[in-house]
C-alpha cells in the first residue's frame, strides 16, 4: 500500500502569521514534527511509500524527511495547483497511484490512533471510500481491499482537525496527557509522562513537574519551575525564577528571569494566547526572544563584504556622473528625492532608503536612468549592510497586502539591483520572483558580482530600446 | 540538448534531454514546431539533468505563448533536481505537473 498526503496552503492559512517561516508539516506537536505522526500512521497502516503533495513549498519538509530512509520507506514529493481537486491530484500522480491500494489524507489533519489496535489488517480489509471525514480534511482509501474479511467497527483511529491555534494547543496537551501515550515521543523517558532530550542542564533549585516534555540543549536555571503540562522545545533557556506551566515553548526560545508563562505558546519572541489566538511580538530581548539571529541582511559576513566592495566600486564609478547630472535634473524639476520604507529581511524590520524618481524623456533624464543614478543613494545603504547590492526588488512596507508574505518567502533580501534585472526574460512580477528565488538559493558571492554588473548593463540597454 | 517528439492520444509529447540553460534555451525553441504552435503539448523533462533560471524562463515563455493562443503546456516526469528548482522558485504554481507523460497527454486530449 502507498500513502498520498495532500496538504494545501489554504488548509494552514491560519498558522502562517503565527509561526512565520515554519512549514506546518514540520511544526512540532510535543516536540515531534507533525509530519512524523502522519508517517508513523502510514507505516502502521501498512504503507511502504509516502508521497507528500502540496500547492506550496515543500523544501523544509523535504530537508527534514529526505527520502524516507530513516523510517525505512520511500518518501517522494510533488506539486499541484491551488485549484486542483482530489481527482486532479490523483491524475497528476497517476504513476504513483496506479499500483494497488492507496491511502489518501487530505487537509491539515491529525490522525489519532490506538497503538494496541492493529491498524494494518483494518486498513487492508476496509472497503474503498472515505474512512474519516471532517470539515477541513479527510482520510480515504482507494483500490480493492487486499484481504477480504470482517471489518471491525468503529475504525481504530479518529480525525483531529487542526484549524486554529486552540486546536493545535489542545492536541499537544492531550498527547502529553495520554497515559500510556500511543505515540513514540522524542527524548529519554525513565518514567511515564516525562521525556527529556539530550544535553538538558537543570540548575540547583530548578524544579520539573510532570507531565513534561523537554527537547535537546535546554537550560533550566536556578529557581525555575517547568511543568506541569509543559512542552519545552530544543535550544531553549528558562532563566532564573521563571515558571512555565500549561505552556509550549517552541525551539530557540529564551524565557527571561522572573517570568510566569502560564497557558501560552512561545515561539522566539512571539507569545500566543491559544484560547483567543492573539499573539504579541516582544521587543525586549531580556523578556522573551528568539535565539536565532540572522546575519547582515540574511547573509554571511564574507558575502556581506563582497556586496560592500561591489557597492563601493559602483559608488566610485557613478560618483562623477551623479555630481554632474543630479543637480541639473533637480534644477529642471525632473529629479525628485523620495524617502521610501521597505520591508527588511526580518518581518517587522523595515529599511528606510532614499530612492529618487527621474521624470521626463530628455537626454539627461535618459542618461541618468541608464546609469542607474536613481539607485545611487541606495548603494550607501548596501555599503552599510542595510540592503544587499543585488537580491530582491524591495517591497514597500505596509503598501501591498502581499508584503508580509513576501518577506517570509525564502531568500527575500531588499537590494539595490534585482536578480530579475540581470535576466532578459522576466515579463511580470511572477517571473521576477522566480528569478529572485532561483538565485537566492543558487547564488554565490562571485555570481552576485557578475549579476550586479549584468543588471547594471541591462538597465543601460533597456534605455536604448525604443 | 536533444529534443524528441512523439504523439500520444493526439497530443505531442516533447522530450527534452540534457541541460536546459542559458546556452541551450534559445535553441530549444527553434528545434520543434510543437513548442511554438498553438496546440497543447506535454513536455517530458525526465531527461533534463540541469535547469537554470534561463531554462525556467524558456518553459514559462513557451507556456505563456501557448496559453495566449488557447493552448496549454503540461510538464511531466520531473526528476528530484528539477522538482526542487520548481519548488524553490514556485514555478510549480504556473504548470500542471504530472508524474506520467502519457497520462498527462491523455488528460490534455480530454480538454
Amino acid at each position: 500500500m502507498k500513502t498520498l498526503i495532500v496538504i494545501r496552503e489554504a488548509d494552514y492559512g491560519w498558522l502562517t502569521p503565527l509561526f512565520p517561516g515554519v512549514h506546518p508539516l514540520v511544526m512540532p506537536i510535543c516536540n515531534k514534527p507533525f509530519i512524523e505522526y502522519l508517517i508513523d500512521f502510514s507505516i502502521l497502516a501498512g504503507s511502504t511509500a509516502v508521497r507528500i503533495v502540496s500547492d506550496g513549498p515543500l523544501n523544509d519538509v523535504e530537508r527534514y524527511c529526505e527520502n524516507g530512509s530513516r523510517w525505512g520507506i520511500d518518501i517522494s514529493y510533488a506539486s499541484i495547483l491551488v485549484d486542483d481537486d482530489l481527482d486532479a491530484v490523483m491524475d497528476k500522480n497517476a504513476r504513483y497511484c496506479s499500483e494497488g491500494r492507496m491511502m489518501v489524507t487530505s487537509g491539515f489533519i491529525f490522525i489519532s490512533y490506538e497503538k494496541k489496535h492493529e491498524l494494518k489488517p483494518f486498513v487492508a480489509m476496509a472497503p474503498a471510500g472515505t474512512l474519516l471525514r471532517g470539515s477541513t480534511g479527510s482520510l480515504l482509501l482507494t483500490g480493492t481491499p487486499e484481504n477480504v474479511g470482517e471489518v471491525r467497527e468503529p475504525a481504530p483511529c479518529s480525525l483531529v482537525e487542526l484549524d486554529s491555534i486552540g486546536s493545535y494547543y489542545r492536541l499537544s496537551t492531550e498527547i502529553l496527557n495520554e497515559r500510556p501515550s500511543p505515540y513514540v515521543l522524542p527524548g529519554y523517558s525513565n518514567e511515564p509522562d516525562c521525556h527529556i532530550g539530550r544535553n538538558v542542564v537543570t540548575s540547583k533549585g530548578a524544579e520539573i513537574i510532570k507531565p513534561v516534555i523537554i527537547g535537546n540543549n535546554v537550560q533550566i536555571m536556578k529557581g525555575a519551575v517547568v511543568g506541569p503540562f509543559a512542552v519545552i522545545g530544543s535550544n531553549v533557556i528558562v532563566d532564573r525564577e521563571s515558571t512555565v506551566s500549561n505552556s509550549m515553548l517552541l525551539d530557540n526560545t529564551y524565557i527571561g528571569e522572573n517570568l510566569d508563562i502560564v497557558g501560552r505558546i512561545a515561539y522566539g519572541n512571539i507569545l500566543i494566547d491559544p484560547a483567543s489566538g492573539v499573539s504579541i511580538a516582544m521587543e525586549d530581548r531580556h523578556l522573551l526572544s528568539g535565539m536565532k539571529r540572522d546575519g547582515i541582511f540574511g547573509l554571511g559576513l564574507f558575502r556581506y563584504l563582497f556586496h560592500a566592495a561591489v557597492s563601493l566600486l559602483f559608488i566610485l564609478l557613478l560618483f562623477i556622473p551623479y555630481l554632474l547630472l543630479a543637480p541639473l535634473l533637480k534644477i529642471q524639476g525632473k529629479w525628485k528625492n523620495r524617502t521610501m520604507t521597505f520591508q527588511g529581511v526580518q518581518q517587522g524590520k523595515n529599511v528606510i532608503v532614499v530612492r529618487p524618481s527621474i521624470a521626463g524623456e530628455g537626454v539627461l533624464s535618459g542618461l541618468a536612468r541608464s546609469l542607474s543614478l536613481d539607485r545611487f543613494a541606495m548603494l550607501f545603504s548596501a555599503l552599510s549592510g542595510r540592503v544587499a547590492v543585488i537580491g530582491s526588488f524591495p517591497v514597500e512596507a505596509g503598501r501591498h497586502q502581499e508584503a508580509a508574505t513576501s518577506v517570509l518567502m525564502p531568500g527575500y533580501r531588499p537590494a539595490v539591483f534585482s536578480y530579475a534585472e540581470a535576466e532578459d526574460w522576466p515579463v511580470n512580477a511572477e517571473d521576477s520572483s522566480i528569478v529572485e528565488r532561483y538565485y537566492a538559493v543558487h547564488g554565490s558571492p562571485v555570481q552576485d558580482m557578475v549579476l550586479t554588473v549584468k543588471a547594471f548593463l541591462n538597465r543601460i540597454h533597456a534605455q536604448d530600446q525604443p | 540538448m536533444t529534443v524528441n517528439e512523439k504523439k500520444c492520444k493526439g497530443i505531442t509529447i516533447v522530450s527534452l534531454n540534457g541541460s536546459l540553460d542559458a546556452a541551450s534555451a534559445p535553441g530549444v525553441l527553434n528545434s520543434s514546431s510543437a513548442l511554438t504552435d498553438t496546440q497543447s503539448i506535454v513536455i517530458d523533462l525526465s531527461g533534463v539533468d540541469f535547469l537554470d533560471s534561463s531554462g525556467l524562463g524558456c518553459l514559462v515563455g513557451i507556456a505563456r505563448k501557448k496559453r495566449e493562443q488557447g493552448g496549454d503546456v503540461r510538464l511531466a516526469c520531473l526528476n528530484e533536481k528539477l522538482r526542487k528548482v520548481f519548488d524553490i522558485t514556485r514555478a510549480s504554481r504556473l504548470f500542471d505537473i504530472y508524474d506520467d507523460a502519457e497520462y498527462a497527454a491523455g488528460t490534455a486530449a480530454k480538454k
